[in-house]
């Protein structure tokens, strides 16, 4: 019906501002602090709701129909499926370690590691799939009718294999991971097809890989000629040389921060164009963007918003201790309960602040994600007819608790 | 009388979007197009789907992708048959969302409330015989890291009786773990031969065994227990470190409180004992030399340490003991020097006991 080939504006626009979605992210963080987080699984579907609602692929927007219920239902199963046997095996494990059993401990933490490794993968793969089963455009949605089982075996064994070499063979554990996944997913009646190749990500990969041992090396040659152009012995930072090669250290480890992120992020963008570009569904191809310093400026965005965060969370607490240090400790150790009281209560406030920042984050990715979209080809709306896959009734449970990202 | 409207439709069966008339039949309606109608449908199976752009949308019960979007205003005929939309979720939207919240917070205080200050009165509830059980099965033998000869033994009983009224159902050891530590659990003493081999006399063991003994006596470890379930229950709505900080907060808040409890009891049992306290707080100067809280004079350091630390800083443990000396109290040393010594070479002395952590996959 459309074909958005050539000078055609994107198939997929992002119509929301983050004014309206702070009018629902702040309700949010106040309900979710006065239910003790619960109200949690009902706010993220109020963003996902908006988020969907203000995203357009070609001439209609997304629409999300996942349920907080739903979420909160899949977060009590994980709690009682996982969350109480792995406590009471912990329990066990440490009562061995206190008997002298260390064998048998030692057997029992290797085996709930490898369980939530598994689990983690499976928890991956169903994200993907809940996701897709609650989004509808034009009345049709995605899905599908794997389980994720398989793959949760496939994510320990590439993930293992590629850690041998040196975590060398990391681009093509995740690529393979991702066509995985992707090769099992539809939408309506077609399903996804995945061919993305991770050799064109080694280039990338190897930049990021050997940053740190450039940097190091760097400062060695650096720091050795600098030392021997000062001459002479004794206390090495009496001489020129001394002082410049203890500031070359200093330039070193900020070099670290800056360097490595940015390296990390250079790898990430190439590694979400290779992904996305490798994707099919019927006669649409998909393309992702974003380039380099599209992905440096919105990771310094989300820094810059972390860090105003930080300020006014930690505003009022700072303000309750720095009015009298002294006093503040004597109280303390004297275990007044109202200074527990005021303390914990400035722990609550500083909540509001980050929680807030959280959601705000959320919503540039949604954006950044949706801005850098892209797709060609066509769509034949009398063909694309509703999914048949089973829509699974639980939600991301699995996945929130083992806390593996939001994207 | 049938009521005309224009409104936009999925079916949920294609991606094709239909321009439709909604004709009202009483509690039905049906969905005309220029050469097709749909329906009857019934208004009871309409559920609220949300807004999308300037439309409301509706959807239907047991029809995956069903859509209706009925556009701008809404005849008034029309109204009364439509579910009512969602904000927030059921119950906020009928309180409001001021009202909503002021109830949540009570009710959350209250759990909150409740899960701290129960397990005082919880754990006295709980029998002797299952706190033995759990204590058996948690921590045995040690693996067979519990010293003991004859005369050490007999040493270590007279430290004990003279510290406790009634101490048949305490069962006190010494681990052969090069740890300056003491645990108690339920109802087992652990002294580490690292404290007991390091100490500079029997009044400063018998100062930590009191505490420990304070803490059994007090139900100290089966409250942190059922407070850190609790508590963990309680938070774990929160996601990932929110929960976890405030959780920690909290129960270092107690585990501080219990140290202080355990302390005063340890000071109440040397009185009775007529033991000096003040080897004790020899002991405590030392752990503050090594903690570096001696250091800390005052200002924001201390403050922060003394929030973050499970037990009140070690000077501040000093200084509690160094007072509690009563001039001219007549004080003897608790063991002879005999004693001490068969207690202090206990661990070396026999030849049956493990060692170490054992990492040794015996
Ligand atoms: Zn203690």
């Amino acid at each position: 019906m459309s074909d958005s080939q050539g000078r055609t504006p994107s198939a997929v626009t992002f119509h929301g501002s983050w004014i309206d979605f702070a009018k629902i992210a702040l309700p949010n963080v106040l309900l979710t602090l006065v239910t003790l987080g619960i109200y949690r699984f009902w706010a993220t579907t109020r963003e996902r709701n908006y988020l969907w609602s203000k995203t357009r692929f070609i001439d209609e927007p997304l629409e999300w129909t996942g349920t907080g219920m739903e979420l909160f239902i899949g977060f009590i199963m994980v709690l009682f499926l996982l969350g109480v046997p792995f406590a009471i095996l912990q329990l066990v494990a440490q009562g061995m370690i206190f008997q002298g059993q260390v064998a048998i401990a030692a057997i029992l933490v290797i085996t709930m590691v490898l369980a939530i490794y598994y689990l983690t993968g499976v928890a991956y793969f169903r994200t993907l799939r809940y996701r897709l089963s609650r989004t509808y455009w034009r009345g049709i949605r995605g899905g599908s009718d794997d389980q994720g089982l398989t793959y949760g075996f496939s994510y320990i064994w590439k993930n293992f294999a590629a850690a041998i070499p040196l975590f060398l063979l990391y681009p093509w554990a995740s690529i393979s991971l991702w066509n995985e996944r992707w090769n099992l997913m539809s939408f309506g009646p077609y399903r996804f097809e995945s061919n993305a190749r991770w050799t064109d990500l080694m280039k990338r990969y190897l930049l990021f890989y050997l940053v740190p041992f450039l940097i190091f090396a760097g400062i060695f040659i650096a720091g050795v000629s600098a030392g021997m152009s000062g001459g002479g012995g004794g206390n090495p930072f009496d001489s020129a040389g001394g002082i410049a090669a203890f500031t070359l250290i200093i330039v070193g480890v900020l070099a670290m921060y800056i360097l490595v992120p940015i390296a990390a992020l250079m790898y990430y963008s190439k590694f979400f164009r290779v992904a996305v570009g490798g994707l099919r569904l019927g006669d649409l191809e998909f393309e992702f963007k974003a380039r380099s310093p599209d992905w440096i400026l919105y990771w310094l965005g989300n820094i810059a918003i972390m860090g105003l965060a930080y300020g006014f969370a930690f505003a009022p607490f700072s303000a309750f201790v720095f009015a009298s240090p002294e006093q503040f400790a004597q109280k303390i150790e004297a275990g007044e309960t109202f200074m527990t009281a005021g303390f914990i209560i400035s722990a609550l406030i500083a909540i509001i602040p980050l929680a807030f920042a959280a959601s705000i984050i959320r919503y540039r990715a949604w954006k950044f994600f949706a801005v850098h979209m892209e797709a060609y080809g066509e769509v034949n709306l009398d063909h694309l007819t509703q999914s048949e896959t089973e829509v699974s009734s639980h939600g991301e449970g699995l996945l929130d608790a083992f806390d593996v990202g939001a994207m | 009388m049938p009521t005309f409207f224009d409104a936009w439709h999925f079916d949920g069966k294609s991606a094709v979007r239909r321009k439709v008339e909604v004709q009202t039949v009483g509690n039905q309606f049906y969905l005309a197009e220029l050469e097709r109608r749909h329906g009857p449908f019934a208004f009871a199976d309409l559920e609220y789907a949300g807004e999308q752009g300037d439309a409301s949308v509706y959807k239907m019960g047991g029809n995956d992708g069903w859509r209706l979007g009925l556009v701008g205003n809404v005849p008034t005929e029309l109204v009364p048959h439509l579910p009512a939309k969602k904000t927030y979720g059921g119950w906020i939207d009928r309180l409001g969302i001021g009202p909503a919240s002021a109830v949540f917070a009570i009710v959350s205080a209250a759990v909150v409330a409740v899960v701290l200050f129960s397990p005082q009165w919880l754990a006295p509830l709980i029998p002797a015989s299952v706190e033995t059980k759990i204590g058996d099965a948690l921590i045995g033998d040690f693996g067979g890291r519990f010293c003991s000869t004859p005369k050490g033994k007999a040493a270590l009983a007279k430290l004990t009786n003279a510290l406790d009224a009634d101490p048949r159902d305490l069962q006190v050891e010494v681990a052969n773990i090069d740890m300056i530590n003491a645990v108690a659990a339920r109802r087992k003493v652990i002294l580490f031969n690292g404290l007991v081999s390091q100490a500079k006399s029997p009044d400063e063991v018998a100062g930590v065994l009191a505490h420990e003994i304070g803490h059994v006596r007090e139900k100290h470890v089966m409250q942190g227990m059922l407070r850190q379930m609790g508590l963990a229950v309680v938070l774990g709505g929160f996601d990932g470190n929110g929960g976890s900080t405030l959780n920690g907060l909290l129960s270092t808040t107690y585990t501080r409180e219990s140290e202080r409890e355990a302390d005063d009891h340890s000071l109440k049992a040397l009185k009775s004992a007529s033991v000096s306290p003040i080897a004790t707080a020899d002991f405590f100067r030392r752990l503050s030399a090594m903690d570096g809280s001696a250091q800390m004079r005052e200002g924001k350091e201390r403050a922060m340490a003394s929030y973050t630390s499970s037990h009140p800083l070690s000077d501040e443990r000093r200084k509690l003991f160094e007072n509690s000396v009563i001039k001219g109290k007549a004080y003897r040393p608790i063991l002879s020097s005999d004693e001490w010594t068969e207690l202090k070479t206990m661990c070396a002395q026999d030849r049956k006991v493990k060692s170490g952590w054992g990492f040794d996959f015996e």
